[in-house]
Formats: C-alpha cells, sequence, structure tokens
C-alpha cells in the first residue's frame, strides 16, 4: 500500500507539473487538440498509480512526449495559420443577418436547439436579437446582438466617467498580502493605525477581506461584520 | 516564464531521449547476457553430460546472479510481469540439477534462451513494437 501512496504522489506532482507547463487554460476554452491531450493524460496518469508491476516511468515518460507535442503543436500553429486551422479549425458564423446558415449548421453537427442554449447562456431570447454567431474553435458560441440589442454603455450614452481602478486585496482571510502592499506603494504601520481606528478592538486575523484601490477606495469586512467602505483613505 | 518553459522543454527533451537510451541499452545488455549464460551452460552440459558438475553449478549460479542483478536494473524501465518468467525458469533449472534430471533441466534451459531472444525482439525499438 505504502507503494500505491508514494506513486499516487508521485504522479500527482508529475500531472501538476505537467498542467502547470502546458498553461492556464480551463477546459471550456480548450483547443481540439488540448482537450485530445488532457484526456489521455488523464488516463495515463492512473495506470502506474494502481498497477504496481508497471514501472513509474511508464507514465512518466508518455506524459512527457505528450508534453513536447502540445508545445510542436502549439509551435506550428503560431507559426502558420494554414497549420492553426487545420489543427485547430477556424471560427465559423452560424448565424449571419440572413437568419441561421443551415450548411454551416450541419457541417458544425449543431443542432438549433445547441444555437438556441447557446444564445439564451448570452442573454439573447429571440434570434431577431442577434445579428451574428460564430461557433469559435473551442467550441463556444459568441454573439455580436444587433445594434438595437446591445446593452447601454456610457460610451454610447455619452456619459464621461472616472476610469475603472483594479482593486488590491491587502488583507486576504486575516493574512496581510505584502507583496500587494508594496504594490499598491502602501506602508504596513500606515495600515496598523487604519485598521486601529476603523476596527475598534477587532484583531488581524478577523479581517475577512480588505482591498485598496488606485483612487483610494477601501473596501473593508470582517470576518463577524458588515462590510464598509472607505473614501480616500490615507495608507500612504 | 517563456524562458523557464523553454528550459523545462529542454530538459523534458532530453531526459526522454536519455531514457530510451538507458532503456535499450540495459535491456539489450541484460538479456544478451542471460542468453549468452544459458548457451555457455549448454556447451558445458555438451561436453560434460553430468549435470551435479562443480562447473555447470558454477555456471547456473552466475547465470541466476547476473540475472537477479539485471531483473532490478530493468524493473524501473519495463514492466515487472514482462519478464519473470526467464526468473522462474531459472529457479527451476537450479531445482532440475539438484534432482539430477537431464531432460527437464535442458527444457528449462531452452526456455531461458527462448524467452530472453522473445525478450530482446519484444522490448527493443522496431517497426512491430510500434505497429
Amino acid at each position: 500500500m505504502l507503494t500505491i501512496v508514494l506513486r499516487s504522489i508521485i504522479i500527482y506532482l508529475i500531472v501538476l507539473f505537467v498542467f502547470r507547463i502546458m498553461g492556464k487554460r480551463q477546459l471550456g476554452q480548450m483547443q481540439p487538440f488540448e482537450l485530445v491531450l488532457t484526456l489521455i493524460i488523464a488516463d495515463l496518469a492512473t495506470i502506474p498509480m494502481a498497477e504496481v508491476s508497471v514501472p513509474v516511468l511508464h507514465g512518466i515518460v508518455p506524459l512527457f512526449t505528450l508534453v513536447i507535442l502540445h508545445f510542436i503543436l502549439t509551435f506550428f500553429c503560431k507559426l502558420s495559420l494554414k497549420m492553426s486551422a487545420l489543427i485547430s479549425g477556424k471560427p465559423v458564423i452560424v448565424i449571419n443577418p440572413d437568419g441561421i446558415d443551415y450548411k454551416a449548421m450541419k457541417k458544425l453537427n449543431l443542432t438549433i436547439d445547441d444555437i438556441f442554449e447557446a444564445m439564451r447562456g448570452l442573454g439573447y431570447f429571440s434570434l431577431d436579437q442577434v445579428e451574428y454567431a460564430i461557433m469559435e474553435t473551442n467550441g463556444k458560441i459568441s454573439i455580436l446582438p444587433k445594434a438595437e440589442s446591445m446593452p447601454v454603455t456610457n460610451d454610447s450614452m455619452k456619459i464621461k466617467v472616472e476610469p475603472s481602478a483594479l482593486p488590491i486585496t491587502i488583507i486576504s482571510e486575516g493574512k496581510i498580502i505584502k507583496e500587494n502592499l508594496q504594490l499598491a506603494n502602501f506602508e504596513e504601520k500606515n495600515l496598523f493605525k487604519f485598521l486601529t481606528k476603523n476596527l475598534n478592538k477587532t484583531k488581524l486575523k478577523d479581517v475577512l477581506i480588505m482591498t485598496v484601490d488606485f483612487n483610494g477606495q477601501v473596501f473593508l469586512q470582517t470576518k463577524k461584520g458588515k462590510r464598509q467602505t472607505f473614501e480616500n483613505a490615507r495608507l500612504k | 516564464m517563456k524562458t523557464f518553459s523553454n528550459i523545462m522543454l529542454i530538459l523534458i527533451f532530453a531526459f526522454l531521449v536519455s531514457i530510451c537510451i538507458i532503456e535499450e541499452f540495459v535491456v539489450s545488455n541484460s538479456l544478451s547476457q542471460a542468453m549468452n549464460d544459458s548457451l555457455y551452460i549448454e556447451k558445458l552440459l555438451d561436453e560434460d553430460n553430468q549435470l551435479k558438475s562443480m562447473t555447470i553449478s558454477l555456471a547456473v549460479d552466475d547465470l541466476e546472479y547476473h540475472w537477479i542483478k539485471n531483473e532490478s536494473k530493468m524493473c524501473y524501465l519495463v514492466n515487472h510481469k514482462n519478464i519473470q518468467e526467464i526468473g522462474l525458469e531459472i529457479s527451476k533449472l537450479k531445482i532440475y540439477q539438484k534432482d539430477d534430471d537431464l531432460k527437464e533441466f535442458e527444457a528449462c534451459l531452452n526456455a531461458v534462451k527462448f524467452y530472453s531472444q522473445g525478450y530482446t525482439h519484444f522490448m527493443g525499438a522496431s517497426v512491430h513494437n510500434v505497429l
């Protein structure tokens, strides 16, 4: 049993390493060849884990071979558009201003239900609302709504707004993220002063979340308390 | 990150190449040693038809010693179940030598030779194995 435990740890670490080196794409964003690789990797990893007579190398060698293959395919995809189209396919327009492209739909093996499901998922319940629908190479459907169905934006209303500020997490579940503190250009002593002033007797470990954006807006919530927002907090 | 990935890729590639070379080397050496040891025993048997002679006994011990040593190396590279028959036949060889059973001894020796040759074919890199 100890052998199986140790083998499982080794294989787990190697599979983790393989996925890390292959990139951070999520399952839904995978290209066809990436999905195939993932499925094979999952299967390969279990063989030496459970079968003690099979050397661990029999799991590692194919895994590493697939990593090399993955990078070769990715390299060729980047090198030429034709190669990319051959390996990953091309995005296909399934709805155009004339309506549903039946030929494209049949070619992609899609049903009307699939198209409507994708439309509903993006908030469009009628074909009237959709100008274009494109089947992406990763299997997702992207939709360009008709101008009259597009959501209203500040830009379309010609409203001037302040630029968006990215909030930086300073404290997460009682722990100060020093990297982010430096990124926000804040001093730790000022942070403690701010916490003492605004949290009464609450300790640092009781802080659930504290974020700061570059406009100086602080969002603070303790584990048992309600959220508080502070404008122009001086932490510098 | 890009440099790290490139370095890792080169390392992985080097690892794969070296594993393939080591496997080829270890497997062919181990099996050819088993084959040579068996042929030597066969030669001794032809020269002197006595199973219980000291020379044959030492040769069988050598065959067993070399196989155990090589088998432990091969276990890192090939499925253990695929190579266990040679070990089994060598154990039988020792029993039949003790019992002075020449026919069975020869049959086991032939089995060791057969498996050594067969495994070389089965484990080496060839079009047959790839397809």
